[in-house]
């Protein structure tokens, strides 16, 4: 089976290691970054499976990293998880890649059942 | 016919009197229209009645005091030409006395051959004369010419000769004597050639008296008669005669020349008396003449007119307070119509406001509490997840329990705060042609399993001339969704729900949803799309879904309104701009 590497993307701290921890516990290897700047220097050098992004970031747009993200590796997975996501918004990531959009607070079930899609997807 | 009193009586009266629209009253400029009507009214009509009340009573009082000047002075004029004839009617016949005594003297009048004769000549002259008889100073009468033989008779006791001598001539009262038959007695004095006097004396009938004076009565309400000084009545009088002869009205007080006055009859009518003291030039009379007219009689012309002009001036007075109660209340009414309009547009603004700011606080809350609540979803979750690994916990269902509620009341906020921005957040809109029968088609299909198993009736009514809207899709599905939704909840099984459209405008379409269910209260209905407010028990609905539905409308430039009565069903109406225009997007 292959190993799911996972970027966590929220300025957030708490949330974002919360997150890691419980990703970790059911066996995912999670990675956290706390601005968009980090977080598409990361995804540069290596690559991840799936990558949660928050939109609202301190320093970029999270549509910005979205958009850097493929660009750098179009096959990266991108889950945009956001406070305050309107349809609009949605549609926007929608149409420049993102894979899902989630809104806070989220049930982790059903984000757990869309990497578990990915990864079958994968394999 | 009744819708005719109805309508005119709708005229006449202030419409404001069949508002009750309470909740509007703090908006209305002014509260007391009632008042305003009230007041309008009684100024208008006071200030047009009040000065033609006044000008048609000092009219009458005009009018009537002309009346009475002219009665007095008519019945004056009457009185002194009775008067005067009836002076001259005594004058006349003591002057013939006077004639005789002088011509013929005491010698020739003693004679009873003599005095038959000139007793005849006397009867061709004048007529009415009964008899005449000659008296002595001594008070015998010496000789006689008449139907009775009274010679010898002594009368120097006898008031009326006693008078006669001392004023050379009289005149008596009427009297009926031994004939019972009324008459006068006149008599006059004369000197014989020895110095000594004698007196002549004469019996008149009163016949030609009465003819004269009722020669003079000029009409029905009239009474021409004559009294003495005491009121006893001399010749008949046909509406003054009161006990044993006397007159029922009081005697006018002496005066040297005709007078007229005005009193009270027994009966308290007012009459006009006019009378005079007779006095002819020879001898003083016991008469005094009476006139006496009704004044009812004399003003009945007055009275008749008087009845006219009342009518007029009361059919003039209605006309101007139909006309004033009818201007009043078009003038009331406008302004009234004005006010209740500004009214309803400042309660709107008001609850428009409102709703906004409640809005936007309802959206910066929910911006802030989103991330902790989401911190809190995580936190929570990680600590469910390490006791579901660590085997002692892991069997412990009270942990896991507390934990799990904690995760369901989380969400539950999630909703809300998710729920919140969409009220309060202004997206975009992006039109595009939707066929309004197909997308409620589509909202009815998440509802027909339900319904089926509810024995809900559906009925949708959407005629094919609705055009094609020009909206936004995802909202108007959110907005039929939503009123859809309610109204499934609102209603019991075997009800019905009706689904209506029409063109409200030629450029307005107008959605119905009607259920059947429990309906609103009055106080409920005012504040259905507010925020948070909902019937529902705690923690089942979260009193979003009709204020979110409210903004929806408001974002697709349309209007939502509605209407419910307890017990008989709620029908909530959505009209919609055919097509929303570019320029006024948000």
């Amino acid at each position: 089976m292959k190993q799911i590497d996972i970027l966590i993307v929220d300025d957030e701290q708490r949330y974002a290691d919360m997150l890691a921890r419980r990703l970790a516990l059911r066996g995912l290897r999670c990675k956290v970054r706390y601005n968009g700047q980090t977080a598409i220097e990361t995804v540069s050098q290596e690559p991840f499976a799936v990558v949660l992004l928050d939109l609202r970031l301190p320093d970029l747009y999270g549509t910005d990293v979205l958009k850097q993200i493929k660009k750098h590796r179009p096959e990266t997975v991108v889950i945009i998880l956001t406070g305050h996501g309107t349809e609009k918004d949605r549609g926007r990531c929608m149409a420049l890649g993102a894979d899902a959009f989630i809104n806070k607070p989220l049930d982790i079930n059903r984000l757990e059942s869309i990497i578990s899609r990915i990864k079958e997807r994968a394999e | 016919m009744t819708k005719a009193l109805n309508r005119m009586l709708g005229t006449l009266w202030p419409r404001f009197h069949r508002s009750h629209d309470e909740h509007m009253n703090p908006y209305y400029t002014f509260q007391d229209y009632r008042q305003i009507w009230g007041m309008g009214i009684f100024i208008l009509i006071t200030t047009t009645l009040l000065p033609l009340i006044i000008m048609t009573l000092i009219y009458y009082q005009l009018v009537e005091k002309s009346i009475d000047t002219e009665s007095l002075l008519r019945t004056e004029r009457l009185a002194s030409n009775t008067r005067r004839a009836v002076s001259y009617f005594l004058e006349e016949r003591l002057a013939a006395l006077t004639f005789t005594v002088n011509e013929m003297g005491y010698d020739k009048l003693n004679d009873s051959e003599a005095l038959a004769e000139v007793l005849r000549n006397l009867k061709l002259g004048f007529g009415g004369l009964t008899d005449l008889s000659v008296i002595a100073d001594t008070g015998t009468q010496v000789a006689y010419a008449g139907p009775f033989n009274l010679e010898g008779k002594d009368y120097s006791n006898q008031n009326w000769f006693i008078e006669c001598q001392r004023n050379d001539a009289y005149v008596s009262e009427i009297f009926s004597g031994y004939r019972d038959v009324p008459h006068i007695v006149i008599a006059v004095k004369a000197l014989r050639p020895d110095g000594r006097s004698f007196i002549l004396r004469a019996t008149l009938e009163t016949e030609r008296l009465i003819q004269t004076l009722s020669s003079f009565k000029p009409g029905e309400h009239a009474d021409i008669f004559l009294i003495n000084r005491d009121g006893v009545l001399q010749t008949p009088s046909r509406h003054y005669e009161g006990t044993s002869h006397r007159l029922s009205i009081p005697v006018p007080p002496r005066a040297e020349r005709t007078r007229s006055l005005m009193m009270a009859d027994t009966a308290g009518k007012p009459i006009v008396v006019g009378y005079a003291y007779i006095e002819t030039q020879i001898a003083p009379t016991p008469f005094i003449l009476m006139v006496v007219k009704q004044k009812a009689g004399m003003m009945k012309v007055w009275l008749d007119l008087r009845h006219q002009v009342n009518w007029i001036f009361i059919g003039s007075a209605v006309l101007i307070a139909v006309v004033i109660t009818l201007t009043s209340t078009a003038m009331v009414n406008m302004i009234f119509d004005a006010d209740r309009e500004k009214a309803k547009t400042m309660l709107m603004a008001e609850q428009n406001s409102q709703l906004a700011s409640i809005g936007q606080l309802a959206a910066g809350v929910a911006h802030e509490i989103n991330n902790p609540l989401a911190l809190i979803n995580e936190t929570a979750g990680y600590i469910k997840d390490l006791f579901m690994i660590k085997e002692q916990y892991k069997e412990d269902p009270e942990l896991v329990e507390h934990i799990d509620s904690i995760i369901e009341a989380v969400d539950r906020c999630g909703t809300i705060t998710r729920q919140l921005l969409g009220f309060a957040r202004h997206f975009d809109v992006e039109t595009q042609p939707i066929d309004l029968k197909h997308m409620v088609a589509d909202v009815l299909n998440f509802h027909k399993k339900e319904a089926e198993y509810r024995n809900i009736t559906l009925h949708v009514d959407i005629p094919e001339t609705i055009p094609l809207i020009e909206t936004d899709r995802g909202k108007l599905q959110q907005i039929i969704l939503n009123l859809v939704n309610n109204a499934f909840q609102a209603i019991d099984n075997g009800c019905f729900l009706d689904i209506r459209a029409d063109m409200a405008a030629p450029d307005q379409v107008r959605i119905a949803i009607h259920d059947s269910g429990c309906g609103i209260s009055e106080e409920h209905l005012k504040k259905v799309f507010e925020p948070f407010f909902t019937t529902k028990k705690e923690g089942q609905g979260t009193g979003l879904g009709l204020s979110i539905t409210y903004g929806l409308v408001q974002k697709l430039h349309g209007d939502i309104t509605v209407q419910s009565k307890t017990g008989e069903g709620t029908t909530f109406v959505v009209t919609l701009p055919v097509r929303i225009k570019k320029e006024s997007q948000i």
